[in-house]
């Protein structure tokens, strides 16, 4: 019996345990596959080569160094649409919200009080306490400010002699354009005592935003690839009046999570119809330097409205409604294309999104009303594949028009707007 | 609505094509003279007036003399309103608008001007390109020069606690996104990228005014209007235009010069250049306005004092400036600052010695090159060439830096020079710093 079975004559009292030896701790043994994984062709003319070769070029670009990464989303041209931030179209803010998937917030976050709506309670209590809204900064400084804005003003529409009117349509360019500048400049290098971010900031005059990406998709109606699923690009670029650039992050404004109930406007028509028109030509990521500059990061930009979308034209067209509608539309693309680029430098696209939210402000001004703006970006994950289960929303936050002063009569500023000054510097201080 | 107007339309345009077509024919002619070539003629093909497009231009007809004989009267066929034949063509007086259109206003002649002068004035505008150079410039502004840099400035540039934190490498930074980084494209033009790079530096100087707040009390001036005028020797000199960014402050800034240099001033001659005339390149014009003095604000700014002036070599991209005219033209306009400012604290009259002398800085860049200069106006008696004369420092051609190349210079398979930035110089923005920080320490 033993010799049949081949056992050994003396079988040991104790056999091994065989069957235990699973439960056993162990390492468990691992099993090398033999044969390499079966995924479709990468060559075949098929559908499933197409996605393969798809998700090919997905991996290689996630694990590519930035600047390849950028090189290589941006490397094929083909037509997209080119999104302008100023423009005439009508309800422009709706479409744009629906291409960037933002919500609009009427009203600035929490972070920043507007001086006129200061409660009553709070209006007993400041006297009191000696601190003015703007965390920082005390009453003297505030004063200090106040003087400096409305020596810039003079300085531009009262002091300076200028011969002979400007030239038609320029007058945004050759008056309000100086007077912007020197603000923008005055107000930051005074600012720099209070926030060192000032200091190792980058202030650039006329620099250029641009941004670009994918969302939706149409059937291609004609030619020879009809029928055919065509992804939607977009191109944004803006030539902000002037900007700062920091290298440290801003801090978020609201957690992501609180963008999942936003409302984003869904607009059913084509983008065409907007009006919006294709073009080709290269595809542009920039923030206003290249990826070397260790400003990379946003911290806020000032817009000029131009002559052609002034308010007082509009009024002349009979779309004093539109009026906000252009300011709106123009903060959301440009701050959109900021954030967009700010993120894509730090190697976040479609297919990786953002592990953090990115921040920006813009004052949007015709020398005489101000708009205040905050964006956050909370996805850029806006490509048909990566959007189906994405419940992040962008969110722009964004104040009427606010006048900073009534007019200049005789070397004064009558009807200086405290309220305003005080966001100004609010915006400008913001820091981590 | 095309019909109703269209036998009109017609009319106008058979009178039109007839007045136009000599006109046509020039036209068609000097295009065909400037490209050459039956390519052009084809795409401008004129299908509705039908002459040869390569006629003769006749020259144009003079109309008859008309003579007139006293005492002889002319028989005209005016009263009959239509053309007799014998009778004369009437001559009626020029008719003359008797309301203001600017389209079609007829300047009188130059000697029926009202601002008309006997005496021609010379004025140097932002455009002049003087053919002597800074030596013109000192010998038409009465000025001593002396080449180099402000040694008491030099050692405020050499102090630890003036310097910005981490200065080079910010700097070095600064030039980079000026010269690469600015724009999508690999190589900005050197007009942006010269803009660019000074306010980059100004940026950077003003971030300092969280340890000196005395630079807050300053203010930029672009398109500021200069005019200044005096008397030189014989002639009338004016400074006139527009020419780049003015740094005003409400304080005056501190002579580089004691008094015994400018009492030793009187024994220094000024370097003449016979036989050019020091007016030369100067527009001459009979008519202008005297006594034109403006330095391009009110009275009452609170920013009086003129403190920097910053000029660019690309600024006006038609004039194009060579690197001694470029100095000269800083000279004179830092001088009409001074001049103009001169006058409205001390009065038009000129004035021997000034109980403080007036210091205006200037600073003038192609993108890499430097020139640094402090000038100093003791006098406004320009009349003579004794007594007590200006003085500047100025410092020609300091390099920021060496080469900023985009692609890499190989000669030989060697690389000569590498791609980015080479040959950093850290003391040039030191100087530009403590010109920035004069006044404000």
């Amino acid at each position: 019996m033993a010799a049949c079975r081949r056992l050994p004559l003396l079988l040991p009292k104790k056999l091994p345990q065989f069957r235990n030896q699973k439960y056993v701790h162990t390492e468990a043994v691992v099993k090398e596959p033999v044969y390499p994984p079966i995924v479709a062709s990468l060559t075949a003319k098929s559908k499933s080569a197409r996605l393969r070769q798809i998700e090919e070029q997905v991996k290689k670009i996630c694990a590519a160094p930035v600047q390849e990464k950028l090189s290589l989303v941006t490397r094929i041209q083909r037509q997209k649409f080119v999104v302008y931030p100023q423009t005439f179209a009508r309800n422009a803010d709706r479409w744009y919200q629906h291409f960037t998937k933002t919500a609009y917030i009427p009203g600035l976050p929490e972070k920043f009080t507007l001086g006129q709506e200061t409660p009553a309670g709070e209006e007993g209590s400041r006297p009191a306490a000696g601190y003015s809204t703007v965390p920082g900064i005390d009453d003297e400084a505030l004063a200090d400010i106040r003087a400096l804005v409305s020596r810039v003003i003079l300085h531009e529409h009262w002091h300076l002699l200028k011969k002979g009117k400007p030239y038609m349509f320029r007058r945004q360019d050759q008056l309000v354009g100086p007077f912007l500048r020197n603000l923008v400049a005055e107000l930051t290098h005074s600012l720099t005592k209070y926030n060192p971010l000032l200091c190792l900031s980058s202030l650039d005059f006329s620099p250029q935003v641009n941004f670009y990406w994918r969302r939706g998709q149409r059937i291609i109606p004609k030619g020879h690839r009809r029928g055919h699923l065509e992804p939607q690009r977009f191109q944004i670029d803006d030539h902000p009046h002037s900007q700062i650039r920091i290298a440290q992050q801003l801090p978020q404004f609201a957690p992501l999570e609180a963008s999942f109930t936003a409302e984003v406007p869904e607009v059913k028509y084509a983008p065409n119809l907007m009006p919006l028109f294709r073009r080709q030509y290269d595809n542009n990521i920039f923030t206003g330097a290249k990826l070397p500059d260790p400003a990379c990061y946003g911290h806020t930009q000032f817009h000029l409205v131009p002559d052609r979308y002034h308010r007082d034209r509009k009024a002349l067209l009979q779309q004093t409604d539109q009026v906000e509608v252009f300011l709106r539309a123009n903060a959301l693309a440009s701050l959109f294309a900021w954030t967009g680029a700010q993120a894509m430098y730090q190697g976040f696209w479609s297919h990786e999104d953002v592990s953090r939210p990115f921040v920006s402000q813009a004052v949007i001004s015709d020398g005489h009303f101000f708009s205040f703006f905050c964006y956050q970006l909370n996805t850029v994950a806006l490509a048909v594949e990566t959007d189906a289960n994405n419940p992040r929303k962008n969110v722009l936050w964004g104040t009427e028009s606010l006048r900073l002063y009534d007019s200049v009569q005789d070397g004064e500023v009558v009807g200086l707007n405290d309220g305003v000054i005080k966001l100004l510097v609010q915006f400008l201080m913001n820091r981590p | 609505m095309y019909g109703n107007t269209f036998p009109e339309t017609l009319q106008c345009l058979k009178t039109v094509t007839s007045l136009f077509s000599q006109k046509v024919l020039v036209n068609d002619l000097k295009r065909l003279s400037a490209h050459g070539g039956a390519s052009n003629l084809q795409a401008q093909r004129q299908f509705s007036v039908s002459h040869r497009l390569t006629a003769k231009v006749l020259p144009p007809r003079k109309p008859r003399e008309r003579v007139e004989i006293p005492g002889l009267e002319m028989v005209t066929y005016g009263e009959r309103m239509h053309y007799v034949p014998g009778l004369t063509k009437p001559s009626y007086p020029p008719w003359e608008r008797n309301y203001k259109d600017p389209r079609y206003y007829k300047a009188p002649p130059v000697h029926e001007m009202p601002l008309f002068k006997e005496k021609p004035c010379y004025v140097y505008n932002q455009r002049t390109s003087a053919l002597e150079g800074v030596r013109q410039a000192a010998w038409l502004t009465k000025t001593k020069m002396i080449s180099g840099f402000p040694p008491q400035l030099l050692s405020m540039a050499e102090t630890p606690e003036l310097q910005l934190p981490y200065q080079d490498e910010r700097v070095e930074n600064s030039i980079k996104h000026a010269r690469f980084w600015d724009m999508t494209v690999d190589r900005p033009d050197k007009g942006k990228y010269s803009n660019t790079l000074l306010l980059n530096m100004l940026h950077l100087c003003a971030t300092l005014q969280s340890s000196h707040p005395a630079i807050g009390r300053r203010i930029l001036a672009e398109n500021y209007s200069l005019a200044a005028t005096w008397k030189r020797g014989e002639d009338l000199f004016q400074i006139r235009g527009r020419n780049g960014l003015l740094q005003s402050s409400m304080d005056p800034l501190p002579e580089v010069f004691g008094k015994k240099d400018v009492e030793d001033t009187l024994n220094h001659v000024l370097e003449t250049f016979y036989p050019v005339s020091p007016t030369i390149d100067l527009q001459k014009t009979i008519v202008y306005k005297e006594e034109m003095n403006s330095t391009g604000f009110r009275d009452d700014y609170p920013y009086p004092h003129a403190h920097t002036l910053y000029f660019l070599e690309s600024a006006d991209p038609r004039c194009k400036l060579r690197p001694e005219q470029f100095r000269a033209k800083m000279v004179m306009f830092t001088f009409g600052n001074a001049l103009a400012r001169a006058y409205k604290l001390y009065g038009t009259q000129p004035q021997s010695v000034l109980d403080r002398p007036i210091t205006v800085q200037a600073v003038g860049t192609n993108g890499r090159l430097f020139q640094f200069l402090v000038f100093q106006l003791n006098t406004t008696d320009l009349s003579g060439d004794d007594g007590i004369k200006n003085q500047m420092w100025l410092d020609e051609d300091v390099e920021l830096y060496d080469f900023a190349k985009v692609r890499p210079l190989i000669k030989r398979k060697q690389v000569k020079v590498p791609a980015g930035l080479a040959g950093y110089k850290p003391g040039t923005f030191s100087k530009f710093l403590a010109l920035y920080l004069h006044g404000a320490v």
